[in-house]
């Protein structure tokens, strides 16, 4: 691959199966090129950031704080890397930035860092924050009378949080319906899964009587994504919830659906190609 | 019209101060979190600005991170709460949401130290000027009376600066008059003296003025400092006041571990070694009790500084 400035194109089924294969394989050697990183949670993500950034989301590479742009803040920081190949991808920055994620004085941190990093919309990291940021964005553009959209990805690890449910609160109490939220339901979370570990079912009606349109989606399936965003976001009065059912490092099938998927560690060379000759797809890297 | 103010109890002056500044820019936001009768803004700000006045709820935290994104969007929020509930709960949100991610939000600790009084150990904070002094990004300011409250205030909402500010909710003596502008940069010199020099912040200024005045009057020549902001901190105004007195005492309405009193000591030791007493809450929780109770349980009231001012300048082995 070789990472061209991609402008939104009509759905391609083939020419997207291959993309994600493709950037599966890139943010999986950006992490083990780092020594260790956030694989699981970026995979799980990687059909959804896609048909965000190519299908979805009205951005301007050229522009990144355009004032009319949507907003998409990750509150599951750690899964940056995916974000960072979109905008990459999207030409927002360079691609060489790509293989700096955690070296020493990269723009590149392994949690999504507005500071840094054009494109991104807010600094995240710290579980549970992110969306309480969200929905201040959404007040704001409500207040501001702005059309814009604000989209927000939580995890269901994250989802333990209490922040997450005051925000919830708060969108509901407000009907913030220009906020688009979706969990990326992997089921796994460091320690063990979620329904081992503490257990958020039922997820669904939670959402539901917190005030918010919740639909469900398969996370990995084009047309269920891409439909249930559309569906979502025709929806007003309610902030609307989207729970992406997905698989913690889909693709990767040394540690897919695992949990020692969510930081892993690659010591030595070894280890690194283990990792990338898991992957079923070997792609040229941008950089 | 200004001196009016000093008849206000503060909490209505930040109420006050907060309704001018929404109408002369509309960005600016007043949050709260249940407590908007508390802080003064309710019904002050609510019914003249109700579209900048956001109650979140109990939920602090919540509070913190919208306000970042609103900041994100160019409002200018400022939230309150108590003091405890303000810095200590929510201490990551501010860090990471606010003072890493460098956005402009303004948190506002009401009922600072020992004016919890009536709601207790639980409600009083005493190390909130610690802990947001090391916070880096971060400007922590401590106001002294009515007049310097709305001077820094309109510096905050002019400056963008991730900004935590204690808000004395009582009132408390006049100690500047209208024409006071509060600089960050630099502390006040209240009174001049050759003895010893006082330092003192936010609700402990009004008493350290009395006690520098007896003192002179007893013929001790007390220099009294009050730095309105303990960061950034005027360390110039400090070392040539200790360089000539060669003697310091700090008050502060706060634990004296890492506030006021450490700030002055790391500056002191780095730049001009001096033998410091710190006054203040000597590293215990609160209790519900009245105020002269506590001031005298902890030794920071009136009495106390006066007396840790003359044995400093009695003692002839100093520095």
């Amino acid at each position: 691959m070789h990472c061209p400035v991609t402008e939104p194109a009509e759905f391609d089924r083939e020419e997207f199966d291959r993309m994600a294969a493709e950037w599966r394989y890139i943010i999986t050697d950006m992490i083990c090129r780092a020594g260790s990183g956030h694989l699981g949670g970026a995979l799980s993500l990687v059909e959804v950031i896609i048909t965000l950034y190519y299908r979805i989301l009205r951005v301007d590479p050229a522009h990144p704080r355009w004032d009319g742009r949507d907003r998409l803040v990750l509150s599951k920081g750690h899964a940056a890397p995916v974000l960072y190949l979109a905008l990459a991808c999207r030409g927002f920055f360079p691609a060489s930035w790509l293989k700096t994620l955690n070296a020493d004085g990269t723009r590149l941190p392994s949690h999504a860092d507005a500071r840094y990093v054009p494109g991104i919309d807010m600094t995240t990291g710290s579980l549970g924050q992110g969306l309480s940021c969200a929905c201040g964005a959404a007040y704001a553009a409500r207040l501001d009378r702005k059309s814009h959209r604000v989209f927000c990805i939580i995890g269901d690890g994250e989802s333990n949080e209490g922040q997450v449910w005051e925000a919830a609160l708060f969108a509901g109490h407000h009907k913030l319906d220009n906020l688009l939220v979706i969990t990326d339901y992997n089921k796994l979370q460091i320690d063990a899964f979620t329904d081992d570990l503490l257990s958020l079912e039922p997820l669904r009606d939670k959402w539901r009587s917190f005030g918010w349109e919740v639909l469900e989606m398969d996370g990995h399936d084009w047309d269920s994504v891409y439909d249930t965003l559309q569906a979502a976001l025709a929806t007003q009065g309610k902030p609307k919830m989207i729970i992406a059912h997905t698989i913690k490092a889909k693709g990767c099938c040394l540690v897919e659906n695992k949990p020692e998927s969510h930081n892993i560690k690659v010591p030595d060379q070894a280890t690194y190609d283990k990792f990338l000759n898991s992957l079923p797809l070997k792609a040229a890297l941008p950089y | 019209m200004s001196s009016d103010f000093h008849r206000l109890e503060m909490r209505f002056v930040y109420g006050e101060t907060l309704s001018e500044l929404i109408a002369d820019n509309p960005q600016v936001m007043c949050l709260e979190a249940d407590l908007s009768k508390a802080s003064g803004t309710n019904p002050i700000v609510a019914s003249r600005h109700p579209g900048n006045f956001l109650n979140v709820g109990v939920a602090e935290a919540n509070m913190i991170s919208v306000a970042a994104g609103l900041a994100s969007e160019g409002k200018v929020p400022f939230c309150a709460s108590f003091t405890c509930f303000a810095t200590r709960r929510v201490y990551d949100q501010i860090t990471i949401s606010v003072a890493y991610a460098n956005l402009n939000v303004k948190v506002v600790g009401t009922a600072p130290g020992i004016t919890a009084g009536p709601n207790g150990g639980t409600h009083m904070c005493f190390q909130d000027l610690a802990i947001m002094r090391a916070m880096p990004n971060m400007h922590v300011y401590a106001p002294c009376d009515a007049l310097e409250l709305r001077s820094v205030m309109r510096y905050m909402a002019a400056h963008h600066q991730p900004t935590y500010m204690q808000l004395i909710r009582q009132q408390v003596s006049p100690i500047f008059a209208a024409e006071y502008a509060f600089d960050p940069h630099r502390a006040a010199v209240l009174r001049e003296g050759r003895d010893v020099t006082l330092v003192s912040t936010g609700y402990m200024t009004q008493f350290a003025v009395p006690v520098a005045d007896e003192l002179h009057r007893a013929g001790i020549a007390v220099e009294l400092l009050h730095y309105p902001a303990v960061k950034p901190f005027d360390t110039a105004t400090l070392v040539e006041s200790a360089r000539k007195t060669r003697r310091v005492v700090t008050v502060e309405n706060q634990n004296v571990i890492g506030g006021l009193g450490g700030a002055v000591c790391e500056v002191l030791s780095e730049q001009c070694p001096t033998r410091v007493v710190r006054l203040g809450v000597p590293n215990e929780f609160g209790e519900v009790a009245s105020e002269q109770y506590l001031l005298s349980k902890h030794g920071f009231g009136p009495a106390h500084i006066a007396a840790a001012c003359r044995r400093l300048a009695a003692a002839s082995e100093v520095g």
